[in-house]
């Protein structure tokens, strides 16, 4: 299973990544900013080019407040995204620390976008287990 | 004339109508009942006459009711003399009837005198034979003044009538005529007043279209309704200017409340994140220091060190940015030299790191008087920045403060030749919590917010030029600042 991580901090995505590879996910990319992310699914500057390895991640971790492209905007041009270059397959969890309701309501008025992971409050087997209940 | 005096003389004629009317009415009534008076005065003739041929024949003597007889009689004169009054002899005098009422004075002297040989007869002074003639005698002068008291009343009566009648209806007509002139007259007025308020005469002002054109009371009613009108006038623009106050108000402070509750909801949020990634962090070296894996256990501790330095770094930018303004802050002739040392040796560490290089010009003729401790804030926020987003592909990394005096005020222009500001974020740049540069960003987002409300607490404002040559940051201070 191939993961990628979106999020602006970095000691975020070393503890998501090294949690994930607790429960035998190896192959994560990470990206510090939404516009990277959507660059590296194929935004504006998506040429078709050979598939890397990694490519495409079946899970994308996403956070909300990030400098560029926040994630309620990755989720936004995602959506496009997803029917142009065949990422259909590719589901979202949330991966941040705000506990807003109307931040949950939004992320999940997006199909794709299956669980909302409150940071500093799951830990590597909680995760595994909201991963089991999705595939 | 006046519409108030116009409606007086209509009301003075129409009393003036009915008075005529009523008179001549009461003239007419009168001449009736003066023939009335006479047919009982010969009905009583009669009586008497018969009273008088009964003695004769039967030889009997009702002194009594010939006496009574003889009061009926004489009541008719009086009656018609109390009824007739000053205007009536008037008139009979003019067409020549008087002798009617002199008459009537005859009459009453002549029943006084059959009265008076009653009494002789009654006290036996004269003979029954003389008693009888003189009785008759008496009877035919009643009778006589019966018929010569007709012609002159008939007379009277009917050239009262004949004046009376024409007069009224001439009157009334021409009464008629000139009301409805009067009234006419009104409206004509009333009426011009509406055509000259309805046309719209833009070169005259309403004063002096009124003045010009309008009169009497009309122009009383205009002057008075018109200021009526104007002091409605003010009350509804108060009350619109008020209404709109409050809808300003209302507005600003639901703006503030808003922001209010996003920056609780940023600011809860930042402080939440170092201490989620430390808790993450913590939960990892014990795993490792379980596993023995020392070195990165140790590199984790190193992590949360840097953490627990980002949230301090975070609660003293808040506390810099929410800090009220400085009331007590003393407003003083600006150092620059003092100044400028005070911001390099505040961010030289951050200034060597980057390889940029800090310089400054002053060209003023007097000296700037300003709140220093704010302003040594606000360069100390430029100055960072510039150093944090310095151009790494540059040689020469610099930033340089340019303060020169202008009428307007003393512009202070920080220009760095750093990475910019991307385009599409411009609006935000003076936002809360607002980063650009996700592989930068050490900082917590509120530098700008801070420079932007000390620079209003200087009583200044503040201006950018952006590029991906470089940021050139222009405060504008008034000259002569009250802090």
């Amino acid at each position: 299973m191939n993961a990628l991580i979106i999020d602006d901090s970095e000691i975020d995505r070393y503890i998501l990544s090294r949690q994930l590879k607790q429960i035998g996910i190896t192959s994560i990319i990470e990206k510090d900013d939404g516009l990277a992310g959507l660059n590296y699914l194929g935004g504006e500057e998506f040429v078709d080019e050979v598939p890397k390895e990694g490519f495409p991640p079946s899970i994308i971790f996403l956070d909300i407040n990030m400098p560029q492209v926040d994630g309620f905007e990755f989720l936004e041009q995602f959506k496009s995204l997803r029917e142009k270059n065949r990422l259909d397959s590719c589901i979202v969890m949330m991966y941040s620390s705000s506990e807003r309701q109307e931040d949950r309501d939004k992320a999940y008025s997006y199909d794709f976008v299956r669980d909302f992971i409150i940071k500093g409050e799951s830990s590597a087997n909680d995760i595994a287990d909201k991963l089991s209940g999705i595939h | 004339m006046k519409i108030s005096r116009k409606l007086m003389v209509i009301v003075v004629l129409t009393i003036f109508e009915v008075s005529l009317v009523l008179f001549t009415l009461f003239e007419i009534l009168l001449g009736a009942k003066l023939h009335q008076l006479n047919a009982a005065h010969l009905r009583y003739t009669v009586a008497f006459s018969e009273q008088v041929r009964d003695i004769q024949a039967n030889n009997t003597i009702d002194l009594g009711a010939l006496r009574r007889t003889i009061y009926n009689i004489r009541y008719q004169p009086t009656e018609c003399l109390r009824q007739v009054g000053d205007i009536e002899i008037f008139i009979m005098r003019r067409i020549e009837t008087y002798n009617a009422i002199e008459l009537c004075k005859k009459d009453i002297v002549d029943a006084n005198n059959g009265l008076t040989i009653i009494d002789l007869y009654d006290d036996n002074k004269i003979d029954r034979e003389s008693f009888l003639e003189q009785l008759s005698i008496l009877s035919n002068t009643f009778k006589q003044n019966s018929i010569d008291f007709e012609l002159p009343t008939s007379k009277t009566v009917e050239f009262i009538f004949k004046l009376m009648v024409p007069i009224v209806i001439v009157v009334s007509i021409f009464i008629i005529i000139f009301i409805i002139y009067l009234s006419r007259n009104i409206t004509t007025s009333i009426n011009n007043v509406i055509s000259l308020l309805s046309e719209a005469k833009s070169d005259k002002a309403l004063d002096e279209t009124i003045s010009d054109n309008v009169t009497g009371e009309l122009r009383e009613l205009l002057i008075v309704a018109k200021a009526r009108v104007k002091e409605e006038l003010v009350k509804t623009e108060i009350n619109q200017q008020l209404e709109t106050l409050v809808e300003r108000r209302t507005a600003s402070l639901t703006k503030a409340n808003q922001e209010l509750s996003e920056f609780a909801y940023r600011l809860s949020h930042d402080l939440k994140s170092p201490l989620s990634s430390s808790k993450g962090l913590a939960r990892f070296i014990v795993q490792d220091i379980d596993d023995n894996h020392l070195p990165e256990a140790r590199e984790n501790s190193q992590k949360i060190v840097l953490q627990m330095e980002k949230l301090e770094r975070l609660i003293r930018s808040v506390l810099t940015l929410t800090r009220d303004k400085p009331q007590t802050e003393e407003v003083a002739e600006v150092n620059f030299d003092e100044l400028f040392d005070l911001v390099r040796k505040e961010n030289n560490e951050l200034l060597i790191e980057s390889n940029c290089q800090f310089s400054h010009e002053v060209d003023i003729q007097h000296p700037l008087k300003t709140g220093v401790r704010s302003l040594a804030l606000i360069f100390g926020h430029l100055i960072s920045n510039a150093a944090k987003y310095s151009n790494p592909d540059k040689m020469c990394r610099s930033v340089k403060i340019e303060v020169k005096e202008w009428d307007s005020g003393y512009h202070i222009d920080v220009i760095d030749n750093g990475i910019g500001i991307p385009e599409n974020r411009l609006p935000e740049v003076f936002l809360m919590f607002k980063r650009f540069h996700p592989n930068i960003s050490f900082g917590s987002g509120l530098g700008l917010a801070t420079v932007k409300k000390y620079v209003g607490y200087l009583n200044g404002s503040i201006e950018f030029n952006t590029s991906d040559e470089g940021t050139t940051f222009t405060i504008i201070l008034p000259k002569e600042d009250v802090v």
